[in-house]
């Protein structure tokens, strides 16, 4: 139990917070961005049922829920130039008019969250314009008016959002802990290597741990 | 009118990626780079590259900003969690001293960040976007520490980035090779990785070289 967390425990519940990073169809569904340019997409939705399942735990355990869309206004007035500039150079941009409309744009169906993971009313969602889900977000405000201190992450990329978002809370004196087994990246030699990496000196910014481990934490008692 | 130089060869696409930059618009980041860390990864091959890529850069009028890392706890400010200690100088420490070749540089300015993210409640950002700062160039200690955590939101922020890769050491060679891979990745995710050969022969430095960085020539 105690070994979960890369500190103290949570003194409740709704301190902690799971928190599911950019399981959108553009990312994660056949049909969606990444389907269309060609690449495989079954290591992003290898993890949908786990994630399901730690939602599940979370919701159960009384935790708070987050989930996160990365995407950007309709005018892209908060699109990077060279962001843009770079996802175009696989033809198919953030903006542009794809098979589930304009890619990574708010509202559009591809931008959605899947529906197996779908949030349910009251689950604070993050609509966020970068990789980091503090980045230009009112994530860290919630998370402090809501008096959370622990973040389980999970969802996707493992190498891309998820990490920033976790070294990022860390900074922040969030502790927090990745669950490797309900987080993928579409490749997956960035996924270990990204693991390797935040699993060094016994975690340098919070612990990455697994499902079984988290189940056990949240149905444990609670100070 | 400022003089922009030659685009760099970098991987994976010409570095920036608009062609555009100049002295005025870009800044050399030196993260890192303090007696501690140096010694402890045994990196005084990689910071004798990045002073060399410094020196050069200085000369052309790109403004060099080091940064310092300098505390050994990590306390949130909502309850009190205090992190475990890690190897971390304490300021005013002589292992929290930036190595003396690099502080003899003539630096624009020093942020001492206390974590890995050198933006993270420091005024780095404000000071790149009051002098107009839009290319960033990184060179630091460990890659997959401050090097990557500042890149990564830097490259968030908009900055266009480039990590000289012989400029940086991982706390492994697999950590280091891995996170550049992570950059490149997509098209550049985060930025793009060049030698610090093919920085200097873009700044027009004698040891002009096209030599890029390429860990993994089949990388779609």
């Amino acid at each position: 139990m105690t070994a979960f967390w890369p500190s103290t425990e949570p003194v409740a519940p709704a301190r902690a917070a799971l928190v599911i990073i950019d399981m959108q169809i553009d990312f994660c569904a056949p049909g969606g961005w990444v389907d269309q340019l060609g690449e495989d997409v079954s290591n992003t939705r290898s993890v949908i049922p786990a994630i399901a399942e730690a939602l599940d735990i979370a919701r159960a355990a009384g935790m708070s829920v987050f989930h996160t869309r990365e995407g950007h206004r309709s005018d892209l007035s908060d699109l990077p130039a060279n962001k843009r500039w770079r996802t175009r150079m696989h033809g198919l941009g953030i903006g542009d008019q794809g098979a589930t409309g304009r890619i990574l744009v708010r509202g559009e169906p591809g931008w959605q969250i899947v529906p197996e993971l779908e949030p349910l009313p009251g689950e604070p969602v993050i609509d966020k314009p970068g990789k980091s889900t503090f980045h230009a977000t009112d994530f860290e405000q919630v998370l402090r008016l809501r008096r959370i201190t622990h973040l389980v992450i999970a969802g996707v990329t493992s190498d891309c959002c998820v990490q920033s978002t976790f070294r990022d809370a860390a900074e922040r004196g969030f502790a927090s802990v990745v669950l490797e087994d309900c987080t993928a990246a579409v490749e997956s030699r960035n996924h270990d290597a990204t693991m390797d990496i935040l699993k060094a000196y016994g975690g340098r910014w919070g612990r990455v741990a697994r499902l079984a481990d988290f189940a056990v934490a949240a149905g444990g008692p609670h100070d | 009118m400022t003089e922009s130089f030659a685009g760099i060869v970098a991987d994976p696409y010409h570095w920036p990626f608009d062609g555009a930059w100049s002295a005025a618009d870009t800044a050399m980041l030196l993260l890192g780079f303090q007696a501690g860390p140096v010694e402890a990864l045994s990196a005084e091959t990689e910071a004798a590259c990045a002073l060399k890529v410094a020196k050069v850069a200085g000369r052309r009028g790109i403004a060099l900003i080091a940064s310092r890392r300098g505390t050994s706890c990590r306390v949130s400010p909502t309850d009190g969690l205090q992190w475990r200690a890690d190897a971390c100088p304490a300021p005013g420490s002589p292992d929290w001293q930036l190595v003396a070749s690099l502080a003899a540089l003539p630096l624009a300015g020093i942020i001492d960040h206390p974590g890995d993210n050198a933006f993270f409640a420091t005024p780095l950002e404000q000071i790149l976007r009051s002098r107009g700062i839009r290319n960033l160039l990184f060179a630091g200690l460990p890659t997959d520490g401050l090097l990557h955590a500042t890149q990564r939101t830097a490259n968030d922020m908009g900055f266009e980035c480039l990590a000289i890769a012989d400029g940086c050491k991982g706390t492994t060679t697999e950590r280091h090779f891995g996170q550049l891979r992570i950059t490149t990745f997509g098209n550049g995710l985060f930025g793009a990785v060049a030698s610090s050969g093919a920085v200097l022969g873009a700044l027009g430095a004698e040891d002009r070289s096209s030599e890029t960085f390429k860990e993994t020539p089949d990388d779609a």
